[in-house]
């Protein structure tokens, strides 16, 4: 596994990885902007509600897939122990808090599109869920991706 | 009716192509942070680190098939 996804990257995972997550991030922020034009909470002119609400079905749809795929190179290359126990010093936190984020994420991620598909009751409390998902990206990518970008 | 759906199908279609904009520019933008261009030092910094970590999980995972042959 290690080996392919080394291979996929061509030798620069983590490059990769902090490419794919910071597009990730971009797009959860349009997803934000997309849903309050669709709840009515913001009111634009050129967009209304019903399409923006689609683009956010469709833009979420390719964040899965992305995120699915950036999940699969931390876990195949970094693995979860390696990630905590080998890095640099001072960092310890900063890798456990990415892992704890990173987990609660693929999890309210699940259950996100759960609700959207199949569970119905639970639809009136999708703006929160959609919120939570948004913080946990925001958190897995502050202890990754923006650790390297804005920390240095 | 049909200029409704023509409306909705363009908004569609221009809510996409911002997204694809918004991909374009990140990707241009980390790259452009991530790649050999980065001149200041915090950014070498953070380059030096991350070979150096690359170098060191590669080492850790030659030491780890070393250990499975041996076994």
């Amino acid at each position: 596994m290690e080996d392919l996804v080394e291979n996929l990257a061509n030798g620069n995972v983590t490059a990769v990885k902090i490419v794919l997550a910071s597009v990730i991030m971009a797009l959860a922020v349009y997803q934000v902007v997309l849903m309050a034009v669709g709840w009515g909470k913001v009111k634009l002119p050129f967009l209304k509600g019903k399409p923006a609400s689609f683009a956010h079905r469709a833009v979420g749809d390719t964040i899965v897939t992305i995120t699915i795929v950036v999940a699969f190179m931390c876990l195949a290359y970094f693995g979860i122990e390696d990630g905590i126990e080998h890095a640099r010093p001072g960092e310890t936190d900063r890798a456990t808090m990415h892992v704890v984020a990173a987990f609660a994420l693929l999890a309210a991620l699940a259950f996100k599109i759960v609700v959207v598909r199949w569970w119905h009751r639970l639809g009136k409390y999708l703006p929160v869920i959609g919120l939570t998902v948004f913080a946990l990206f925001l958190a897995t990518w502050l202890t990754s991706a923006g650790d390297y970008l804005l920390g240095g | 009716m049909a200029d409704a759906a023509r409306s909705h199908a363009l908004q569609i279609v221009g809510s996409l192509l911002v997204a694809l904009a918004i991909v374009a520019v990140t990707v241009s933008l980390v790259t452009s942070r991530l790649g050999p261009g980065i001149d200041d030092d915090r950014g070498r910094d953070a380059r030096d680190r991350r070979q150096e970590r690359q170098e060191e999980l590669r080492e850790r995972r030659e030491e780890r098939r070393e250990e499975r042959r041996k076994d």
